[in-house]
């Protein structure tokens, strides 16, 4: 594998991951003021990319207009596709979640799904079942050479917008009283409410704002691909929810470094050979034994009780870390169990496990070094990476670890 | 003092509660039984028994998610995929794609076997997660089985499917005809009702449903959450590989379209239009939903313009003419609808489980005053304790 | 004899904040002991270190001299530590009957085959267990009999559902019974006779340990007074003493200011 393929294939991942971004921000905002799934952003999102595509078509942009024109018309189908798409979302909370506010977590969940299923039949009546396809003319054909290898420029152009967004969304929640509200919403509905603030402005914000962004999306993808469908919003808002339950739901920086993750991920899963994929889990076996064998083992030896602290008792801890499938055996038999041994023995096996399955899978990917992952397993990759990560920190990446009040 | 679960109910429903539940229990029994006599007897189009078998195997379905999301309040996305390990275990192992012929009862434990080891996998890394963190992962475990059963062609000849699959001898009884395989599906739905209605009212029952109710409180209660989580997974689970085995012979021939995304939702759609937590809701639920599109056909279609004549419609608009000569194209759109105005309106369902009925309406005023700021939880339902 | 709890310099830190302190106490074989304290003062997080919630940071919590640190509450409930919520954590959609039912789980065996067969013993377990509920809710004389039994717990009456909650944690047979703030939101007569409840238990034989605000109930059915603040142990002794303890008074006034300013 030349650098120049492996740097393509990194602005591919990047810019997918970007794209992700901007879906994904729309769940973890809602969720964060919320703690709610909203399950229909996905076709939120599709929507906001049909309506621009469909928009763009009355247009009747072509070649034949310059440059300026067909830029024009492309804000314009852009403007209108946000404005639609906020509307829609907006109306999708003040109808079908504002009146379920408080039930149980189910409860608005099964909304969701029920909100989401209905846009995607109502989108295959009224647009139909087939791909609905952006005018090429505005659609930037060229390509730039960069380090060696030919990168779109609407690749450069995705990334750029996304990342502008993304910075207008960093002022917006820092600097501007909309934001600390939304901050403040996220942290404790109650308090803010107590605070003056109105919970459901801020809401129907958020909800205003992560519509917006999946509308950009759903314009920037379809120009990416070509062409979008009512299905479209299914696997991208899975995808996207997946990065931002990666990153850890609720947060937002969390959900881009989720969606760059999972951009990455899965390019990369199906673009690189085994034997570069193999030195990810080589990386992820080396942070994993130092976890095993140091943090872990010294965290544990805090929870001692003074009186049990010997050296004798701190070396059948570390020793429990280095051997756990042996230890937690006999820890398993013993027959007064120490509650501090049981609990480090567990926990020493749960990490042994992890860790000899990533041996495992760099072994097998060693000996596979020239084969590469059929890029129909594609999606796989993408929720494997989560089920993986989500194993070892429940929590997200950058997630926090909530305590549920008691 | 005031039973707040008393005062929703109409004088129809008062009326028919005084029936005994053993009564009703007989009735849809024998009625159940008498169905295909109905055909025999030319009455009835043998169409209707075909839509019979496929309600009942949605039956099956809802009774299993039932389990994991109505009693234990877990929502599990991707229930499908337990269907597809079942229906495929049964396909491959009994059609000539990889020469096996396994005879019907060991093929039928082996596919809920294989079921349920699919729902423990999935389980036991992701039940300690919180619920909206299972929704997607088990919607995530739903895509990648998918995804499996159609790239691995090699062993399950992707999107073709499996054809010829052999039909089952059950002791003796070689099971071809429509109204057979009626009765077959028909007795496990009994097996099944009975068998989880007993563990409904038992010990691991209330273990799911305090699990529901209060995570907190029930781990503090003894119940062991991840234990009876993964129970309910597997049982559930178990459940759907059996539904699985049936479908796959009455086919005679599977291809992962059956198993999409959507078939999970629709079980879901079932099971909340039923009532979470109702073995009976779950039933009718999956009754109704599924047989609607035939019978609002069959209705307006055939039934009513032999009544009224063959114009009746006419006059309707051509949209509504459509919606109900045409309706399967509309009945996702319905079904979302349907959904989204029970959970808003009805959560409990149409036949709930008495008891789900108090946690999400509102409670009654006067206990509001005492209640409303110590019950602030309860009103929250299942909360996950992340430790 | 050992005591049945003891916590010995037991510590819990959130981020910068120690909520609970080389905290160390002991509860003797049938005593009452309660714990009082303004708000904030880490009762709570206490009562949550004990029943295992949160895993100390350091120190032990021995019940009968076994250590049961880090275990999960439903080992430490199987132990024979029972408790009740400040927060009251019904089971609000089940049955009064099945709420105590489920107190019982880690004294019942029924699995998973036993009922879907419904096994002659299955039968028998849960009539006997039926049976001791009853007996449990009996405690409480005429607020749970005959038809509220079957009545969902969200249509009980707040103090009834107090009650409840302490039925359920009753039904567990625990060593020693955790109760948080049990008679909060009562009016004085109920107070008092859940507090004279709370005497009859501990006459019977169960050990208590109480979180509560109620002064008449504090001192009516406490044998001993620990007063927290600030996470640290600040008083421990006779219940009048401690109540008069200029150390614990300013504790609290010293809430009140702060609240007034």
């Amino acid at each position: 594998m030349s650098f120049e393929q492996v740097f393509s294939l990194t602005v591919s991942g990047v810019t997918v991951g970007m794209i992700y971004a901007l879906i994904a921000l729309g769940y973890t905002m809602v969720y964060g003021v919320l703690e709610f799934i909203n399950f229909a952003h996905g076709e939120v999102f599709t929507f906001g990319g049909i309506m621009a595509a469909v928009v763009l078509g009355w247009t009747g942009v072509s070649d034949a207009m310059p440059i300026w024109l067909r830029v024009v018309c492309l804000g314009g189908a852009l403007v209108a596709a946000v404005l639609a798409t906020v509307g829609l979302g907006l109306a999708i909370e003040r109808l079908a979640y504002r009146p379920l506010r408080g039930r149980s977590r189910i409860i608005p969940l099964l909304a969701a799904i029920g909100v989401s299923i209905t846009l995607q039949q109502l989108m295959i009546l009224v647009f139909g079942p087939d791909s609905i396809i952006v005018p090429p003319s505005v659609v930037p054909a060229q390509f730039v050479t960069l380090f060696g290898s030919r990168i779109r420029v609407l690749a450069f152009i995705i990334i750029g917008v996304s990342l502008l967004l993304m910075l207008g969304l960093t002022y917006i929640v820092r600097s501007t009283r909309i934001g600390k509200a939304m901050r403040a919403t996220s942290q404790d509905i109650e308090a803010a409410q107590m605070m003056g603030i109105e919970t459901n402005h801020v809401i129907a914000f958020t909800f205003a704002v992560g519509s917006g962004l999946a509308a950009v999306g759903g314009l920037l993808v379809t120009m990416y691909y070509g062409s979008i469908r009512f299905d479209s919003g299914y696997i991208y808002g899975l995808k996207a929810f997946t990065a931002a339950v990666l990153g850890g739901i609720g947060n937002i920086p969390g959900a881009v470094v989720g969606s760059l993750i999972l951009g990455l991920a899965e390019t990369y899963g199906v673009g690189l050979n085994l034997g570069l994929l193999m030195w990810f889990f080589v990386a992820g076996l080396a942070a994993g034994l130092y976890f095993q064998l140091v943090r872990a083992p010294k965290r544990r030896l805090k929870h001692i009780r003074e009186e049990d602290r010997t050296p004798a008792y701190e070396r059948e801890i570390m020793r429990l870390y280095l051997l756990a499938p042996v230890y937690a055996v006999r820890v398993a038999l013993a027959k007064r169990t120490d509650a501090l041994m049981a609990v480090s023995a567990r926990h020493a096996l749960q990490l042994t496990l992890g860790n000899v399955f990533l041996a495992v899978m760099a072994i097998v990917f060693f000996l596979n070094g020239h084969a590469q992952i059929d890029p129909q397993w594609q999606n796989v990759i993408a929720f494997a990476v989560m089920m993986i990560i989500l194993l070892f920190r429940p929590s997200g990446l950058l997630g926090e670890h909530s305590q549920e009040k008691v | 003092m005031a039973k707040s679960g008393d005062k929703k109910r109409g004088p129809i429903a008062t009326a028919l509660g005084r029936v005994p539940r053993w009564v009703y229990l007989t009735a849809a029994l024998v009625l159940a039984v008498l169905f295909p006599l109905l055909h025999s007897a030319g009455l009835m189009d043998m169409l209707w028994i075909r839509v019979a078998i496929r309600s009942l195997t949605f039956v099956l379905l809802a009774l299993g998610l039932n389990v994991v999301m109505g009693e234990t309040g877990l929502l599990n996305l991707g229930y499908v995929a337990f269907f597809a390990i079942g229906a495929y275990t049964t396909a491959l192992l009994s059609s000539p794609s990889l020469g096996f012929h396994w005879s019907f009862w060991p093929l039928l434990v082996l596919s809920m076997v294989f079921a349920m080891l699919a729902g423990l996998l999935v389980g036991l890394p992701t039940l300690r997660l919180r619920g909206d963190y299972l929704a997607i992962v088990t919607l995530a475990f739903g895509e990648i089985v998918r995804t499996v059963f159609l790239n691995v062609t090699s062993i399950t000849n992707g999107a073709a499917g499996i054809p010829a699959i052999y039909t089952p001898n059950i002791f003796g009884w070689v099971v071809t005809e429509p109204p057979q395989f009626y009765y077959l599906i028909l007795f496990f739905v009994v097996v099944v009702v009975i068998a989880l209605t007993n563990v409904k009212n038992s010990r691991v029952g209330r273990a799911w449903n305090a699990l529901r109710e209060d995570e907190i409180a029930a781990i503090h209660s003894g119940i062991d959450a991840t234990r009876a989580k993964i129970l309910a997974m597997v049982i559930s689970a178990g459940v759907a590989g059996l539904a699985g085995c049936l479908f796959a012979y009455y086919q005679s021939f599977i291809n992962p379209t059956y198993f999409l995304f959507m078939q999970s939702v629709i079980v879901v759609c079932m099971v909340v239009l039923g009532g979470m937590g109702s073995i009976p809701g779950a039933v009718i639920g999956a009754i109704v939903l599924d047989s609607l599109p035939d019978v609002i056909r069959a209705t307006f279609s055939d039934w009513l313009p032999r009544v009224f004549g063959p114009t009746f419609m006419a006059s309707w608009p051509a949209w509504l003419q459509s919606f109900f000569t045409d309706f399967e194209k509309y009945r996702l759109l319905l079904f979302g609808i349907v959904v989204v105005l029970v959970v808003i309106f009805r959560p409990e369902g149409l036949l709930p489980d008495t008891l789900w009925r108090s946690e999400t309406h509102e409670e009654d005023p006067r206990e509001q005053e005492y209640t409303r700021q110590t019950l602030f939880d309860i009103d929250e339902g299942n909360q996950d304790l992340e430790a | 004899m050992a005591p049945v709890l003891e916590l010995v310099g037991l510590t819990k830190a959130f981020g910068g904040l120690t909520a609970v302190n080389d905290m160390s106490l002991t509860v003797e074989p049938g005593e009452i002991v309660s714990i009082i304290g303004p708000n904030g003062s880490g009762k709570t997080t206490l009562f949550n270190l004990v029943s295992g919630i949160y895993e100390p940071d350091s120190g032990d919590i021995l019940l009968e001299g076994e250590s049961i640190a880090g275990l999960r509450p439903d080992q430490i409930q199987a132990k024979g530590i029972s408790r009740t919520f400040q927060m009251l954590r019904l089971f609000s959609n089940m049955t009064v009957l099945e709420n105590v039912l489920v107190g019982m789980h880690s004294r019942t065996k029924t699995r998973l085959l036993g009922a879907m067969f419904r096994l002659p013993w299955v039968t028998r377990e849960e009539k006997e267990a039926v049976a001791r509920a009853q007996e449990i809710l009996a405690f409480f004389p005429g607020r749970f009999s005959g038809p509220r039994q079957s009545q969902p717990a969200a249509s009980l009456s707040y103090a009834n559902r107090r009650r409840l909650e302490i039925a359920r944690a009753l039904a567990g047979e625990p060593r020693i019974l955790l109760l948080d703030e049990p008679v909060a939101g009562m009016n004085p007569a109920e107070s008092l006779e859940v507090m004279q409840q709370i005497r009859e238990l501990r006459d019977r034989g169960q050990t208590i340990l109480m979180i509560e605000h109620d002064m008449k109930v504090v001192l009516g059915a406490s044998d001993r007074l620990i007063a927290m603040d600030h996470g640290v142990k600040i008083a421990e002794g006779d219940p009048q003493d401690v109540a008069n303890d200029p150390r614990v008074v300013e504790a609290y006034l010293g809430q009140r200011d702060a609240a007034a300013s």
